[in-house]
């Protein structure tokens, strides 16, 4: 807890006080008040090196030292208020994941241009028409006016 | 016979992949081979003719052995690709590995590929996974008459091909997909658009021709999926023509789902069945009686065309037909219009004459029977007609009704090989029944039938063969009309599917019903469209070619708003005042029996019993007028083919002319 008034203290000398609730508004801290989840990412945050940011936004953070092995590397997501574990894109996710020390703007390198497909999160509950629908699926929006054979058009006549 | 009909016979079953009954033995395959007591080595059971006395054995080490080893070295070279394979299901392959192959095999080096074949749009290759059974070689050239296909190359090289690069132009390609034991050869249409467990089966008949081929019409909810053959040794064999086995496409396609209105502004306007009938039956009351025509088209069922007829009669009208028929048709002596040999009768008679027809379109199984005659007891051919290529030695004997004469005369030297034949065989075309001197050509054959003694008691060799499923049945019926240019003084026209008559001949005025189940020719004259259901979607009667009547079952549930042929009719009877007396499918039978007693005798051929001799003198004289070709075009003729995509594809690369 120390920590974090010393750094608030010393924003606020550096920036001044309204650029410093601001910045505080700008990085979602105010919406973390509300989000506990949110907000010990924020505090998390503090003293750790930002590694990377995705396209999405999501920042990439490490800090080596003083925390827990297993727990040095976190992502703070983009979104602040509707966030999940899919809205990581492949390429970091194994650098988040510990399975690759390479982080991911290295990985992206790799991304074969030809056919790699943009990522996209799960957005499972979020409404049908977010939702991929097989041919069949009677939620395929093709499905509905679908008919097993062709009427003749009388307006041809 | 072969041991391996023997077996089959004693009630063994020997694998086999190359050996078809039908088709002449290669014994190339080796799958069926047996142990044979004092023989040193397994042999191929479907070459080895069995001997009195041979003991064979099928389930010793010895013949499981060979076995094994041959299907591993089919199972070598054959790609492992059952889960997307066509065939997958109801191939002979997978069934026979399993029932008599190995658990294992010790192939570990790389598969042969070869380069797939284009055999057209009907027949898809995938020539990697053939076992050059040559079961499709023989087939070409054996059944479908066609040079095409053959063997190319020796030892892992072979493979089977069209010699050069080109389609496989038969009008019976389509037989070589079932012959084919794996997927190599498969339906183009049918590619990867179902499982064969998926499909229901429905057996039904062939509309497309008068043959009335026995057909499945497997299908898959609400479609149909594929057409394949049903064994019927008097008619089709187990063979099908292309149109029959492809032209299920255009089921789904310009099809007719309401009643529509022609409004003041040409425009068709879809309305109910109630609004659609009363606005028919106001029509019918203001014209006259006389000025009332029906025209069964060539696919319609018996029961229709029952129901057709007594309604008009009952409106006052005597003008109905069926299309195809003629001008004047010959309802009253049964011998005149259908084939009196039979068509597995056919394959009896040593001498054909066909006189204006082509049975390669018009009749493909029947050209197979007659091909197969020719083929197996060297029967001689005289065809009179335009000059067409059938697939069998044949004798062009000339292009007119002369050359009929001729032979009559005993003039022309085909004469006397007619009269030296034991059973001469006259088949007469269709077509000819729409010319006006029909009468005069068909005394002119009564003629030749005589000097050439085809009608005997043992064997009646005078034929006509007929164009469409209706034809027989309409005349069965007494579909006759009173007068032969009825249609040009008509007020009112009732087409029950008919797309070729000649709609010109329809008078400015007159008032057309369309009733039928596809947007095709007859709809665009027409006042009011009454959609039917087709032929695999309601039960029918349809007589063939040579008087067998065979019924079709619904295989699918008809499209939108449409009906059964006779219970439109019947429907609009009632609205009209003029109620039928039959309410279901048993009571227009039984109406149908006291007409024509033989629509009720289903599946079972019906004889006439009469024959020419008890028609009158004929005192028309011959035109000189050359015949003509009946059927212009095989892949389309019908209003269900030519809405086929398929055929039309078929009769763009496929069609000569």
């Amino acid at each position: 807890m120390g920590s974090v008034v010393r750094s608030a203290v010393k924003a606020i000398k550096e920036k001044g006080f309204g650029s410093f609730l601001r910045e505080l508004r700008d990085e979602g801290y105010l919406t973390a008040l509300l989000d506990g989840n949110l907000m010990q990412t924020k505090i998390h945050n503090i003293g750790a090196t930002l590694v990377g940011v995705d396209k999405f936004g999501n920042k990439y953070y490490e800090k080596l030292g003083d925390t827990q092995y297993g727990r040095h590397r976190w992502v703070e997501y983009a979104a602040k208020d509707r966030y999940n574990a899919s809205q990581v894109p492949p390429e970091w996710h194994g650098w988040l994941h510990f399975i690759t020390d390479h982080t991911g703007d290295e990985l992206l390198l790799l991304k074969p241009t030809r056919y790699g497909l943009e990522h996209k999160e799960n957005l499972s509950g979020e409404g049908d028409q977010y939702i991929y629908h097989s041919k069949g699926h009677s939620l395929n929006p093709g499905q509905r006016d679908w008919t097993r054979y062709q009427p003749w058009q009388p307006t041809k006549a | 016979m072969t041991v391996l009909q023997a077996c089959e016979i004693a009630g063994v079953d020997i694998p086999r992949f190359c050996y078809h009954s039908r088709l002449s033995i290669a014994g190339n395959c080796r799958m069926c081979l047996v142990e044979v007591e004092k023989s040193p080595k397994p042999v191929a059971s479907c070459a080895m003719p069995a001997l009195p006395g041979m003991k064979i054995k099928t389930d010793t080490p010895l013949a499981k052995k060979a076995r094994e080893g041959v299907m591993e070295f089919l199972l070598m070279n054959h790609p492992l690709d059952c889960p997307i394979c066509d065939q997958g299901g109801e191939c002979d392959l997978q069934d026979q590995s399993m029932a008599f192959g190995s658990d294992r095999g010790r192939f570990t080096e790389t598969k042969r590929s070869v380069v797939d074949k284009n055999l057209g749009p009907l027949v898809k290759t995938v020539m990697t996974r053939c076992i050059q059974c040559t079961r499709c070689v023989r087939f070409a050239t054996e059944i479908a008459g066609v040079q095409d296909l053959g063997m190319l190359g020796r030892g892992s090289g072979e493979e089977i091909g069209t010699y050069v690069e080109r389609l496989m132009t038969s009008e019976l390609s389509g037989n070589v997909i079932d012959i084919c034991p794996v997927g190599a050869l498969t339906s183009k249409p049918f590619a990867f658009k179902a499982r064969n467990w998926e499909l229901k089966g429905t057996e039904s008949i062939d509309v497309t021709d008068a043959v009335g081929s026995n057909i499945r019409i497997d299908s898959r909810g609400p479609e149909v999926m594929r057409i394949l053959p049903r064994l019927n040794e008097d008619i089709n064999e187990e063979w099908i023509s292309d149109k029959t086995r492809f032209f299920y496409d255009g089921l789904k396609r310009q099809r007719l789902n309401d009643p529509m209105i022609r409004g003041p502004d040409g425009r068709f306007k879809a309305v109910s069945w109630r609004d659609a009938l009363a606005v028919v039956a106001e029509v019918i009351h203001q014209v006259k009686p006389s000025e009332i025509v029906g025209v069964a088209g060539k696919l319609s069922d018996a029961e229709s065309m029952m129901a057709l007829k007594d309604f008009l009669n009952k409106m006052g009208s005597n003008n109905v037909w069926c299309e195809g028929n003629g001008p004047s048709p010959n309802a009253d002596i049964r011998s005149g219009y259908i084939m009196n040999t039979s068509i597995s009768g056919l394959e009896k008679a040593d001498v054909f004459l066909l006189v204006g027809t082509q049975p390669r379109v018009e009749a493909a199984m029947v050209n197979a029977r007659i091909r197969k005659t020719v083929r197996a007891a060297q029967a001689k051919v005289g065809y009179v007609g335009p000059a067409t290529d059938l697939n069998y030695d044949h004798e062009h004997l000339g292009t007119g009704p002369q050359t009929l004469k001729e032979i009559a005369d005993g003039r022309h030297p085909f004469s006397s090989t007619l009269i030296n034949a034991k059973n001469p065989c006259i088949i007469v075309g269709a077509g000819v029944f729409e010319r006006n001197d029909k009468d005069a050509i068909f005394s002119v054959v009564e003629t030749i039938a005589e000097s050439a003694k085809a009608v005997r008691p043992d064997w009646n060799g005078l034929n006509v063969l007929l164009l469409n499923a209706a034809q027989a049945a309409a005349l069965d019926l007494g579909l006759v009309p009173e007068s032969g240019n009825s249609i040009e003084s008509s007020k009112f026209i009732y087409l029950m599917g008919a797309d070729d008559v000649n709609l010109e001949k329809i008078p400015e005025d007159a008032f057309v019903v369309y009733q039928g189940h596809h947007g095709d020719r007859g709809v665009y004259r027409a006042n009011i469209i009454l959609p039917s259901s087709a032929f695999s979607e309601k039960e029918g009667t349809y007589v063939n070619t040579e008087g067998c009547a065979q019924t079709t079952v619904p295989a699918v549930p008809t499209v939108g708003d449409a009906r059964d042929d006779w219970k439109i009719i019947r429907a609009l009877s009632e609205v009209a005042g003029a109620c039928l007396p039959y309410d279901s499918l048993t009571a227009i039978r039984s109406r149908m029996r006291t007409v024509a007693p033989n629509l009720l005798n289903t599946d079972e051929r019906q004889p006439a019993i009469f024959s020419y001799s008890l028609k009158p003198e004929s005192r028309q004289e011959m035109s000189t007028v050359p015949f003509g070709t009946a059927v212009e075009n095989f892949y389309m003729t019908d209003s269900i083919t030519r809405a086929s995509k398929v055929m039309a594809q078929c009769s763009a690369s496929l069609s000569k002319k």
